[in-house]
This record gives C-alpha cells, sequence and structure tokens, in this order.
C-alpha cells in the first residue's frame, strides 16, 4: 500500500485535494492509510488505486462531478430501483441510494478477502453438515446447543436429510470492514437469503458507464462468469442436470428489497415466482401456469426459512408452499441454500470459528473475524464484562416468533450506570447477548454535490462481498460486492437511510503480481499476531479470474439467458389473475373518472336542472359506489351531494371511486412488475402518489377537484397507452385486455340501461351526457354534425364497428381475444367467445324504429351484455384462477 | 401399582367433516408409539381414506415416527384410524442424587454434561417460553440444595392440588403463562406449564404426547384424560443411571394425575412422542385446498390385549 509517488499535476487542485479525510483512528481509503490528524490541512498524497482512477478522469472539475453525480441519480430514477422501506403499499418507495465513486479493493487485500471467504465457505458447509448429520460438534463440546437447536434458524425438520445435490450451501453474503490498521475483518454473514447480489450489479452498471476510461483502463474485475457458473452449479446438482427448471421465490412485491428479486430474476433468466405461484404434488414442486402445471427442479430463495412451509413450519405462513421440506427430503427440489442455514447468522458463532477452523481443517482462518464473545459461556462472559466500553453488545437471537429483541448497543456511548444496567442484563441471560469488540469503521471517498460547488467527503463503509457455488463442488467469491455508507456518526442500514457504492475489485497489474506472493505472506503474518494465533503459511490459491473483455456496460440479460427465453414467456396463474384484474381496474378507474368529471360539470353547469341527466348521474354514481347509498339525492340537495362526491374521490374504505381503483392498479401491478417496463410503473406510481397528495385544499372544493381529475385522467391515457403498446402480447397481455373489455362491457351497457330506464336521451342535455359518458361526443359530431336523432347514437354507440367505446366494438374486441387464447384449457374460451352478443350489423331501425322510440329489444340486449361480461369473468376465474386464490387452510388434531 | 408388564391395544381415529370439498391436503401424523425401554410396540396400522394417499413415513429428529401423506384427490371427509398394540413395563427406579442447582450447571456449556442431548431440551420453545412468573411458581418447590428428584416431584404434586382440570377452558393457542395465571386448563396446558417452570429454572425438561388406559382396573379411579391423548412433562436427571441411557435418564412426570416414574409414569401409559413442546409433536397436522369449514371428530380408545 505504497502511496503513488508519480502523482498527476492536476490532483493538487482537484476537489480531491481538498477531500475531508477520515476521523482520528480510523482507516482512509483515498489515503492509503490513518490520516495525522495534526496534517489535516496538508496535501496527503493518495492510494495507489485512487491516484490511477485520477488518471484516468477527463474532468475532475466539482461542475463536470456534478454533472456525473446528476445522471447517476437520474438512472436511479429511470431503471426504477427502489428499496421500499415499509412493507407497506401506501408508503413510497424509497430511490436506491448510490453514490457517485466507486470503492476501491486492490489486490492485495482481495486476494485476503478472497482466500479468506474460500476458507470460511469450506468451515461453514463442514458446520452444516455435521449439525444436521452426526452432531458430534455439539458430543465433543466444540459447539453450544444453545448455538445451534436453540437458535431458531435450525430446523430440526431437516435434520439427517443430506442436501439435494451435495452441498448445502450455495450462497452467502459476508460483511467486512477495514481496521485502522488496513485489514479486513469478518463483521457478520448472511446465509438464508442474503441480499444485493442484484443491487451491485445495477451499481455496476451504473458506476462503470460514468467513468468508462477508468473502468476500461484499470484492471477491475468483471463479475458476470461468476453469476453464470452460479446458475450453471445449481442446474448441475438440482434433479434434472443442465435443463432444469430454477427459479427464484420471492416474499412479494411488499418485501423491501423486491425491486433486486425482480432485476436478479431478469438478469439470470430465472422465473420470479412467490410461494403462492407453487404447489407440491407427489413430493415435487410444481409452477402454476396458464399453460398447466410445469415442473421446478430448484429454488433460489429469498423467503427467511421459517416462512417455506406452513406445513412443517410456521403454520400461519403465506409466503411458502406447503409439502416444500418434504419435496426436499424426497431429493426432488434444489433449494438454495438447504433449508435450516440460519443459526450460521449469529454472531455468537464467530467466537468459535477460528478452533473449528483448526479441528474440521486443521488450518487457521485468512480472513480473522471480529473478537466476539458469547456471554452463554460464564468464562467469556467474566472476561468481556469489564470490557463493555470498548464493545457492541448485539443479540445472539434474532427476533422471531414473539421473542423481543434489542438493537446492538455501542458500550463507549454509555454512562456508567448504563453499562452496569446492561452488565446486570447480561447476567440474567448471558446466551442471548454477544459481545463484539467495536471497530472504528473505515472511510471511502464519496461526491457530495452542493451548490456552485461540491465535495469529497469521506463515509464510513462496510463490504459486503459473496461466495457463490462454483459447477465443481466449491465456491468462487464474487469480484466485487456492495459497499454500504453511513454517515460520519456510523454506519445504517438500508432501511435506515443508508447509501451504497460500487466496488471495483482490482487484479494485479503487471507489476503489482511479481511481489505478490511474499506480500501477502508477511501480511498474513501480522494479522495473525494480531488475532493471537499462529499462522500457518499455507500458500494462496490464485483467485483472480482473467479480466475479460466484457464492455463496461452489462446487458440487460446475462449473456447466457436467451434459451432460456421460451420459458420466461410462462404466465403464472397468478401473474395472469393479476393482469386480468390491473386491466379490469384499469378500466373501471376510467370509467369512474369519466363520470365523476361529468358528474361534477353537470353540477356546476346549466344543466343541473336538467333532472333526467341528474337522475340518471346520480344513479349511475351510485351503482359504481362513488357515493355510499343514503346520500341526500342530487335533484333535491345538489350541494350535498357534490361534496359527498368529491370527499368520495379519496376515500377508500366506504366508496370505490378514483383513489380506490387508482390504489387496486397499483396492487395488482406491483405483483407484475417483472413484466412492466420501467417507464410504465413509474406512470403507475406516479398516478397514484399524484393524485393522493393533492386532494383540494378547501374541502369539497369542485373546481380543485375537476383539476387534480383532468391531471389523472392524462396520466391514466398514458397508462392505457403503455399496456396497449409497450408489453409483450402474450397470454398474460391477453386476460389483461379481456379484463378491460369484460369491465368496459358490463360498464357501458348498464349505463345505457340506466338511460333508457330515466328516458335521459329524451332530454337535450341527457342526449350530450350520455354521448360525453361514451366518450363519443367528438366522434358523434364528425359523423352527424347538429342532427340529434336517437337512432344515431345508438347506431354509433351500440352497433358501429369502428367506435372503439360502441358495444358491439368492445363485444367484438372481447370475442376475438378469447378466440385467440384457444390454445389454453382445452379450448374453453374459445367456446366462451361464442357466447359474446354480436352487435355489429344490428339493424338500428329494429331497436328504434321511428328514430326517437326504443323497444324491449334492446332492453334485453342490454341484458344480455351485462350477463356475458359477468359470465365469461366468472369462467375465466374457474378456468385459470381458480388455484391460484387458494391460500392452504391449517388444520390440527 | 402392579409391576407387572401389560399388553394393549390402542386405537386412535380422527375423522374430518368438511363443509366444502376438499381438492388436494397434506398431512404430517405423529401416531405410531415408539419401541423404548418400558415399552414394545407389536403392530402399528395407519388407514387412510380416501383410499389412494401417498405416504411417506420416516424418524424425526426427536426418534419420533413421522408419517407425511399427500391427499391429491377431491374428498369431503377424511378418516385416519390408528391402531397399536404395545406391551409396557415398569423399570426399575434409578438413583439421583444430585441436587437441583447441580444438575441446573451440568447443564450449562462447557460443562461435559452440557453436550447430551439432552442440553436442547433447557432452551425455551414457542408454547414453553422460559419467564420469571413460571420461576417464582416453580422456586417454592426448589429450596437450597434440595435433591432434583424430590424438588420436581413436590412441584408436581403442587399443581396437581392447586390446579383445576376444566375441559374447554383453553385451546392450543392459549399461553402457558395465562394458563399459569387462571390455575387452570387442560392436560396439554399443565404439561406445558410444568415444562416452562422446569427450563426457568435451568432444567431440561420435554413434552410427551401419548395415551393412558381408558377403563381403570376394578377399584381404581379412572384417570383424566383417558378418552383421548393425553400429554405430560419429562425431566432430565443427569446422574440417574438407567437402562435408557448410560448416565442421565428421563424422570416422567404427569401433573394432570400427579404420577411419576422412570422413563415412563406407569405402565397404564404409552408414549407415542417426544418433543420440546406440542408443536413438535402433533398427532395430525395438515394444510388443506378448498374444504372451507369442518367439524372435527377424535376417539381414542385403549384396553387390555391378550396377545
Amino acid at each position: 500500500m505504497e502511496p503513488n509517488q508519480d502523482l498527476p499535476n492536476h490532483s493538487a487542485r482537484t476537489p480531491f485535494a481538498q477531500a475531508q479525510t477520515a476521523p482520528t483512528g480510523h482507516w482512509d481509503e483515498l489515503q492509503g492509510g490513518v490520516p495525522v490528524p495534526a496534517d489535516s490541512k496538508a496535501f496527503s498524497p493518495l492510494s495507489g488505486a485512487w491516484s490511477d482512477f485520477m488518471q484516468h478522469l477527463p474532468d475532475v472539475s466539482p461542475a463536470a462531478l456534478n454533472a456525473r453525480m446528476a445522471q447517476l441519480e437520474r438512472q436511479v430514477h429511470d431503471n426504477g430501483i427502489s428499496y421500499n422501506v415499509y412493507a407497506d403499499a401506501d408508503r413510497p418507495q424509497r430511490p436506491w441510494s448510490l453514490d457517485l465513486f466507486p470503492l476501491m479493493v486492490d489486490a492485495l487485500s482481495w486476494q485476503q478477502i478472497a482466500t479468506g471467504v474460500l476458507q470460511r465457505m469450506r468451515l461453514l458447509e463442514h458446520i452444516m453438515a455435521d449439525t444436521y448429520g452426526l452432531q458430534k460438534l455439539l458430543r465433543g463440546g466444540q459447539l453450544p446447543a444453545s448455538l445451534v437447536q436453540g437458535h431458531p434458524g435450525y430446523l430440526h425438520a431437516m435434520q439427517g436429510v443430506p442436501p439435494v445435490g451435495g452441498q448445502y450451501l450455495s450462497l452467502a453474503a459476508f460483511d467486512l470492514a477495514r481496521g485502522p490498521d488496513g485489514c479486513w475483518w469478518l463483521l457478520s454473514q448472511r446465509m438464508q437469503a442474503p441480499s444485493g447480489l442484484g443491487y451491485l450489479l445495477e451499481n455496476r452498471q451504473l458506476v462503470s458507464r460514468q467513468f468508462p476510461q477508468a473502468f476500461e483502463a484499470m484492471p477491475v474485475q468483471r463479475l458476470a462468469d461468476v453469476y453464470r457458473q452460479w446458475i450453471d452449479g445449481i442446474k448441475q446438482r438440482s434433479p434434472a442436470g443442465a435443463d432444469a427448471h430454477i427459479a427464484l421465490l420471492t416474499p412479494g412485491p411488499y418485501n423491501e428489497t423486491y425491486f433486486e428479486h425482480a432485476y436478479l430474476a431478469r438478469y439470470l433468466g430465472l422465473t420470479l415466482v412467490q410461494g403462492s405461484d407453487l404447489t407440491v404434488r407427489d413430493s415435487r414442486v410444481f409452477l402454476k401456469t396458464l399453460q398447466g402445471l410445469q415442473p421446478v427442479h430448484g429454488l433460489i430463495k429469498r423467503v427467511d426459512d421459517e416462512w417455506l412451509d406452513p406445513l412443517e413450519l410456521r403454520a400461519e405462513s403465506t409466503l411458502g408452499v406447503p409439502g416444500l421440506l418434504q419435496a426436499v427430503r424426497s431429493g426432488h427440489v434444489l433449494v438454495a441454500n438447504a433449508p435450516g442455514s440460519g443459526f450460521l447468522e449469529s454472531n455468537a458463532l464467530l467466537g468459535f470459528m477460528p478452533s473449528l477452523a483448526q479441528s474440521l481443517l486443521g488450518e487457521t482462518l485468512h480472513l480473522p473475524a471480529i473478537p466476539s464473545w458469547w456471554c452463554g459461556e460464564q468464562a467469556a462472559m467474566q472476561d468481556v464484562l469489564p470490557r463493555l466500553s470498548e464493545c457492541v453488545i448485539k443479540p445472539t437471537y434474532p427476533a422471531f416468533s414473539g421473542r423481543s429483541n434489542f438493537e446492538p448497543v455501542i458500550g463507549a456511548r454509555l454512562s456508567q450506570r448504563e453499562r452496569d444496567e446492561w452488565s446486570g442484563r447480561i447476567m440474567r441471560d448471558g446466551p442471548a447477548h454477544t459481545v463484539q469488540a467495536f471497530l472504528p469503521l473505515s472511510h471511502t471517498p464519496t461526491w457530495q454535490s452542493g451548490e456552485g460547488g461540491g465535495q469529497v467527503s469521506s463515509r464510513p463503509l462496510i463490504l459486503r462481498v459473496f461466495a457463490l457455488a462454483d459447477t465443481q463442488g466449491g465456491w468462487q467469491v464474487l469480484p466485487g460486492g456492495l459497499a454500504r455508507l453511513g454517515t460520519r456518526e456510523g454506519i445504517a442500514s438500508m432501511q435506515r437511510g443508508g447509501g451504497s457504492a460500487d466496488v471495483w475489485v482490482l487484479g494485479p497489474t503487471a507489476t503489482q503480481s511479481k511481489s505478490t506472493a511474499n506480500n501477502f505472506q508477511s501480511q498474513s503474518m501480522s494479522m495473525g499476531t494480531m488475532v493471537g494465533a499462529s499462522t500457518g503459511s499455507s500458500p494462496a490459491p490464485s483467485v483472480w479470474p482473467t479480466p475479460s473483455s466484457t464492455p463496461a456496460q452489462l446487458p440487460l440479460l446475462a449473456p447466457w439467458v436467451a434459451t432460456q427465453v421460451q420459458r420466461q414467456r410462462l404466465a403464472t396463474s397468478r401473474a395472469a389473475e393479476n393482469l386480468f384484474w390491473m386491466g379490469r381496474y384499469t378500466e373501471r378507474c376510467e370509467n369512474t373518472l369519466r363520470l365523476s368529471r361529468l358528474t361534477l360539470d353537470v353540477l356546476g353547469s346549466e344543466d343541473q336542472t336538467c333532472g333526467p341527466l341528474v337522475d340518471w348521474l346520480n344513479r349511475l354514481a351510485l351503482s359504481q359506489g362513488l357515493v355510499a347509498p343514503g346520500v341526500p339525492a342530487a335533484l333535491q340537495s345538489r350541494r350535498v351531494f357534490e361534496r359527498t362526491l368529491v370527499a368520495g374521490l379519496w376515500d377508500t374504505q366506504v366508496t370505490t371511486g378514483v383513489g380506490y381503483n387508482l390504489k387496486a392498479i397499483h396492487l395488482a401491478a406491483a405483483n407484475v412488475r417483472e413484466r412492466l417496463s420501467p417507464e410504465h410503473w413509474r406512470l403507475i406510481e406516479q398516478a397514484q402518489s399524484a393524485f393522493f397528495q393533492a386532494p383540494p385544499k378547501v374541502p369539497h372544493d369542485a373546481i380543485q377537484a375537476q383539476r387534480v381529475l383532468a391531471q389523472t385522467s392524462q396520466l391514466l391515457a398514458a397508462m392505457t397507452g403503455a399496456q396497449t403498446d409497450r408489453m409483450t402480447r402474450d397470454d398474460g397481455w391477453r386476460l389483461m385486455s379481456i379484463g378491460r373489455h369484460i369491465e368496459r362491457l358490463d360498464f357501458l351497457s348498464l349505463a345505457m340501461q340506466m338511460a333508457l330506464q330515466g328516458e335521459t336521451l329524451q332530454a337535450q342535455a341527457g342526449f350530450d351526457g350520455v354521448l360525453a359518458l361514451f366518450d363519443s361526443t367528438i366522434s358523434f359530431h364528425a359523423l352527424y354534425q347538429q342532427s340529434r336523432t336517437v337512432s344515431a347514437l345508438l347506431e354509433l354507440i351500440i352497433v358501429n364497428a369502428d367506435n372503439p367505446r360502441s358495444l358491439a366494438w368492445v363485444a367484438n374486441t372481447l370475442r376475438g381475444r378469447l378466440a385467440r387464447m384457444g390454445h389454453l384449457a382445452e379450448g374453453r374460451t374459445e367456446e366462451l367467445s361464442h357466447q359474446i352478443p354480436r352487435l355489429i350489423g344490428k339493424d338500428v331501425l329494429e331497436l328504434c324504429p321511428d328514430g326517437l322510440r326504443t323497444t324491449p329489444a334492446l332492453t334485453d340486449l342490454l341484458f344480455d351484455c351485462r350477463q356475458a361480461a359477468r359470465h365469461t369473468s366468472d369462467q375465466l376465474n374457474t378456468l385459470f384462477f381458480s388455484h391460484s386464490a387458494l391460500a392452504g387452510q391449517i388444520v390440527s388434531a | 401399582m402392579s409391576m407387572a408388564p401389560r399388553s394393549l391395544r390402542i386405537t386412535h381415529s380422527t375423522r374430518y367433516d368438511y363443509s366444502a370439498p376438499v381438492d388436494m391436503a397434506q398431512h404430517v401424523a405423529h401416531l405410531q408409539p415408539p419401541h423404548t425401554p418400558c415399552q414394545t410396540c407389536h403392530q402399528h396400522l395407519l388407514q387412510i381414506e380416501p383410499d389412494g394417499a401417498q405416504v411417506r413415513t420416516g424418524m424425526d429428529a426427536f426418534g419420533n415416527h413421522r408419517a407425511y401423506f399427500a391427499l391429491p384427490m377431491v374428498h369431503a371427509t377424511l378418516q385416519v384410524h390408528a391402531q397399536s398394540i404395545v406391551t409396557t413395563r415398569q423399570l426399575s427406579p434409578a438413583a439421583s442424587t444430585l441436587s437441583w442447582e447441580e444438575a441446573r450447571a451440568a447443564l450449562t456449556y462447557p460443562s461435559s454434561l452440557s453436550r447430551e442431548p439432552a442440553a436442547e431440551f433447557v432452551m425455551a420453545s414457542y408454547h414453553a417460553p422460559i419467564d420469571e412468573v413460571f420461576a417464582v411458581y416453580a422456586r417454592a418447590s426448589f429450596t437450597p440444595g434440595r435433591p432434583l428428584v424430590q424438588a420436581v416431584t413436590a412441584l408436581t404434586q403442587r399443581m396437581h392440588r392447586e390446579f383445576t382440570y376444566a375441559s374447554q377452558s383453553t385451546d392450543i393457542s392459549t399461553p402457558a403463562a395465562l394458563a399459569l395465571a387462571q390455575r387452570r386448563g387442560v392436560c396439554q396446558d399443565f404439561a406445558h406449564i410444568l415444562i416452562a417452570c422446569l427450563r426457568s429454572m435451568g432444567l431440561a425438561a420435554r413434552y410427551v404426547s401419548g395415551y393412558l388406559l381408558t377403563k381403570p382396573p376394578p377399584g381404581q379411579p379412572r384417570l383424566i384424560g383417558s378418552d383421548a391423548s393425553h400429554a405430560w412433562a419429562s425431566v432430565w436427571l443427569p446422574d440417574a443411571a438407567s437402562t435408557e441411557h448410560a448416565s442421565g435418564g428421563w424422570l416422567d412426570l404427569d401433573p394432570t394425575n400427579d404420577r411419576c416414574g422412570w422413563a415412563s409414569p406407569g405402565t397404564d401409559y404409552v408414549r407415542l412422542a417426544v418433543g420440546r413442546d406440542f408443536a413438535d409433536v402433533s398427532p395430525l397436522r395438515g394444510v388443506l385446498l378448498g374444504g372451507a369449514s369442518h367439524t372435527l371428530d377424535v376417539g381414542v380408545t385403549v384396553e387390555p390385549f391378550v396377545l
């Protein structure tokens, strides 16, 4: 870590020269050392990696960096990268927070990390094999039962079950921090469902694009190959081999990292599934699709273990698959990782690892973990209690099943009295407490944009790296990672608004590689002394894949995914049902929006005196749930009705107006987000949030409400445009379109029926109102100018074949879409299509012989249309969705 | 009480009637009695209606027989009929002199006894948690230096005295702490409370599900819980020498009927399964698709049998 002596001349004038340095006692990544406090004003040389990086920046002025930062933020926004802060449909999603600068990890550091992580993976795999097998470690006293069977992450149900494919662990995340000594330390490990594999790809794609020259010129390790081998390995080990169908199991759109699940599934060519998409038959796992049951041979899970199977684990789980554990037990599905790895995540286990490494591998650990004391052991507790002020107190177990828990506590920030209280707590319940040494985190430079400037300021970081299984029964360390950034005060979780940075792992340059071996050895020696263990001088294997010539920009799909595309087009029954409802709610939203606008228009104009019109709107508003039953009639108390209607727009509990439908669209769309373009999804989010942010300031103000409705109408038009033009026209899309047309057929028939009942068409304002609700005013005037015969109106909105708002057109489209789905469900949709009334070419004179009065035949026809709409919906439900809606019921005797 | 072995036939029938057809179901059953030093299972039959269930049997992590079965067909009724023939015998009492404090220390890591398979039963479980309220109740029986056997027997007797058995007063979701506060419940609650008390004192205790002889021999009172499946507790004595373990053994405690005995409260008891609490040994647990509501009918008969 010698600072580079050949500093480029311009660096003294750049923002880097004025960079804020790490606080006293923290390693500074930019300088490659611990800053000397007395010197803080003086210019410090940059570390080798950073000075290399600077040499490849065409322009390091604050203005140029601000511009890059702005571009980066725009892309984060455009790509829709988000992190759900709350598991709640109503709260906004947090845009992903990504810094402009990558974290640089030099070749030497990386070799220490990669070697150490691989060694720990071997050890963890051993521990899994033992604790779920012969349990020698427990009987030999090398592991306490409290940390194995006593941990909720240990699954008794999996005891004695060999891992499908021979490997328990297919992936693991390791959180590392760099101490003031420049060495990397392990803080914790994540096994059950670690997040970050998708976000880090997005980070790489966005940051490498901002610094193309540096990314090309520096030996930055590429990532795609390790992902490819990971998926290949999982397929190979699954029961179906290379042709295996692998799915990614997500808890669903309200999980905080759902964005990443959808992104990873798309990148890796996996089917994104929720528990309810799967079913176990004869101890095998199947995906429920429109095309029938499709076998699934492997699951990469992002659902925590205890929720995986309501039959054997938490009974109330709706995220899992009943019978999944039996399928694993039978060897028919590979689950990555094998269920039951959660106990390995306990911080308490870290203290047992050095001796386990000795006894199981005969090796000394290359990557030290931060010193950890499990207070369930008297000696350890006695040892650490006097040192609480230098330590962090953490829970041994996660919060679960009603067991409460506490947030980690930094001893140095406690008063003497508080520390005594904590000592008391620890003595009363030692096993629940684990104490770890406090490590001052290293700081990395970040770019803080500012008006007319901006600055390089330093932020503490935790580096998450990943070990992924390869195709040989071992693992590879992904040469990259996710850097999580804190504030100057400390690390914050993503949930609390922490940031992230791309991680550039640098391969050896020609000159470095010669001296690497020696350097590595001397470094591991010095680390050995630090953790008080002797060093085995096992030569490290070369861990660097050759940097490939992958372009800076990652493709949207991993390059090997093409062969999988066929499978990706499978529409799960759940996706199909959500698309169907997305179509129905979109149409409902349009209808209620048009009806609300028309009603407010009429009530605010001189047409308010037109009895048949006002009465017709009143009855329609009631039928659509825009106002609750019992509201005084609009003809009697116009103001009260208007106020109620306006208030109902934003209500989602009592009424089912515009706000209700916008939410319903959002909910359905969130479930099929991976099928929507980022623009499309953004429109849906925007429509909802803009609407709910803008209720009239003066309550019940109809004019303000009209303005919001006009705005929403535009966004809705853009949404329907995206539905029509920007989605692949597969069976899922067809169901969405069918949903829209069923709803339109039903609504328009009803509106017409009610108009006939109330003789609305006989009043001039009523005639215009019907045309407006059918969105056909312009067409009508173009065709018939000032003529106002009822027969002309019926021609346009009942039998016309070219007006997309005519019943004939809607029925025709519906028939066509149903017929196109004939390859599914044994052709039953084709039968359905024949039951939709044919209206094109119907004789208007039959329906309205004198041009003014209608006949009962018209009423019957409208009735048939509504019946057909409802019947079709029911039948589709039975044919395609009946099994997707059912949650398993638990019984116990 | 007779020390002679006794042969028993157990019939355990469960019937579900569903208000709407069930499209598909999966169940896990713990209905087969194991072999133990004090009981031999000669025969076990599991019949499932409708026909065509896909059955897989195996042992679970606690050494219990476990049967998984899937019913891939539409059905409106499920009947599970388990019949077992078992011989029970009483073990000669083992000696244990350890005080309860010594037993607690022996179970604390890294003591060599903490490595026994029993060690995992020291820890809290969902239905039998560790809490000060249980320790407070238990302490009256756990005077300093008292031999463990005496302490747990006294606690069992005290529970029998102070608690009211009241069927329907609780269900499986009633927390043990609530049943303790009410001093009433059913055998399941009493077992959970006793286990929670023992664990809160730092001891290893497990849940036992099983059966009782339905009709007692002439002149003896009929025991509570004899017409359904029964539940009791078991405590680990680290120093007891018995045939089941080279060192250490389980003393079974039935607070419902105030009965104690090595490995079993008596020859009129049949063990079905052991676990951390009820959740590990539920006789029949299932997930259904469809079915709406259901009625459940469970019948248990345990009668003398001539082999």
